[in-house]
């Protein structure tokens, strides 16, 4: 048996379906909780179920984007391994990166199945793991800590509202900013210092998403189609990404 | 009554999220060796520390941050889920405050934990859905996920994700938004090589918005005053 009928074998996809099937286990267990608490604080129902609507329409599609890193790593890694990194903890841009230096550690030249060894892989298995784990350590020694400091400063009544909201929207924007200032970076001086030769593409799918954004904002503000909004983000991707095909 | 079923709910999140984490961190450090098992041979632990040494260092510090930047948004239930499923800049951070300002909660309030939760939670769903889905028709799908005509629509999902949420934002805090914008555009475009280490950067250019928007917070408070 080859290397990578190796890793594409019944006990590997054994192994990490069942800890895929145990996170989503996890996910119905927090889901049912929420919702039941919700319920029981009177939340409204209706918002509840928009909120959920919003999040599965929003996810398909960069879902679809992480399965092309699953397929992408699977030429090397088998499929069960980057299947199991994608839905559990991993991150698209985290992978690749992480799996190619990992590769070299164990003295390979390129990450590819023609290079691997059964070694090899468990090397580069548990160093993609080990490296990306502390988030998950962190939450569980200080989430409760942190968030009872933070939320231990009570707003002083008649004061206005606090600035935690302001904050986080501040960071998206932050965030948000600095994707947007790659993408201009990448088109003016990828190929050269100012050259305005570099990857445009990027630029125009997000104005294209923009706009598309900006009219259904319009559809759902002025026009009482304010069911649009749960769809608004995940059409506006799809319009975008369709320009990226078209241009 | 209600403060008693909020505390009941926020203690039963944590014991539930730090018992799910321990499993989780049990199983995905023990998978290796298990695979390893299977295959024959198992991690070449010097060579592991080696590499966690040249690459893991830098991920450690962005997990640090990533932490205190995120916990905060996401609450307890959607911070423990979030770090146990993973994709959170490219995901789950834009999908849990679109749903917060869907349902016009508040970061803090355990309206706002709940529906974070209910928005990570169905998010991390639907994508081990797909992902599932994807491995069990990757034979049929792949000649359609690979093919050359739509290979630019996947390269360009993370921008049609930032584009459509920059205008969601920016529409509403466009004096906020100009600082950093300009800055980061400036910075990419001086020193391209930067767009490798774009996650990085969101670290000033998110500290330079909170500061500009605290300045303002202030500024509006004292006028109010």
């Amino acid at each position: 048996m080859n290397m990578l009928s190796q890793l594409n074998s019944a006990p590997v996809y054994l192994i990490c379906g069942g800890i895929v099937a145990f996170v989503a286990l996890v996910c119905v267990i927090f889901m049912v909780r929420a919702w039941r608490a919700g319920r029981a604080i009177g939340m409204d129902p209706a918002k509840m179920k928009r909120v959920i609507t919003f999040s599965a329409t929003f996810t398909v599609l960069p879902a679809v984007g992480i399965l092309l890193g699953v397929i992408a790593l699977s030429g090397a890694l088998g499929t069960p391994w980057p299947w199991l990194r994608l839905s559990v903890i991993g991150a698209l841009h985290y992978e690749t990166q992480v799996a190619q230096a990992a590769a070299e550690q164990v003295g390979m030249k390129t990450l590819s199945a023609a290079e691997m060894t059964p070694q090899g892989f468990a090397t580069i298995a548990l160093l993609m793991s080990l490296c990306i784990l502390w988030g998950m350590v962190l939450s569980v020694f200080f989430n409760k800590s942190y968030l009872k400091k933070l939320g231990g400063k009570k707003k002083e009544p008649g004061k206005g509202p606090g600035f935690g909201d302001t904050a986080m929207t501040a960071m998206f924007i932050g965030l948000v900013s600095a994707y947007l200032g790659s993408y201009l970076g990448g088109f003016a001086s990828g190929n050269g210092m100012f050259a305005f030769a570099g990857d445009w593409k990027p630029l125009l799918v997000a104005a294209v998403s923009a706009l598309v954004m900006a009219g259904f904002t319009w559809l759902s503000e002025k026009k009482n189609m304010a069911w649009l909004e749960g769809f608004s983000v995940a059409g506006s991707m799809l319009i975008g990404m369709l320009a990226a095909v078209i241009a | 009554m209600r403060e008693e079923q909020i505390e009941r709910y926020q203690k039963g999140t944590h014991r539930l999220g730090r018992i799910v984490s321990v499993i989780t961190l049990i199983l995905l450090v023990g998978a290796p060796f298990a695979i390893g098992g299977v295959l024959g041979a198992y991690p070449d632990l010097s060579a592991v520390a080696k590499g966690f040494l040249s690459v893991g260092l830098v991920w450690t510090v962005s997990s640090v941050v990533e932490f205190l930047v995120y916990t905060p948004m996401l609450g307890a239930g959607g911070g423990y889920l979030a770090f146990i499923t993973g994709n959170l800049i490219n995901m789950k951070i834009p999908c849990a405050v679109n749903a917060r300002d869907i349902a016009g909660t508040e970061t803090g309030t355990p309206e706002n934990e709940i529906i974070s939760t209910l928005s990570i939670a169905t998010s991390s769903l639907v994508t081990i859905l797909v992902l599932a889905l994807g491995v069990l028709l990757l034979v049929p799908l792949q000649p359609v996920l690979q093919s050359e005509t739509l290979q630019p629509a996947f390269a360009n999902v993370v921008p049609a994700l930032f584009g459509a949420m920059a205008y969601k934002y920016y529409r509403k805090n466009l004096k906020l938004a100009l600082a950093p914008l300009l800055l980061m555009s400036v910075l990419f475009i001086l020193v391209p090589s930067l767009t490798g280490s774009t996650s990085f950067m969101i670290i000033p250019a998110g500290g330079l918005t909170i500061l500009l928007a605290w300045l303002a917070w202030k500024k509006g408070r004292k006028a109010a005053a």
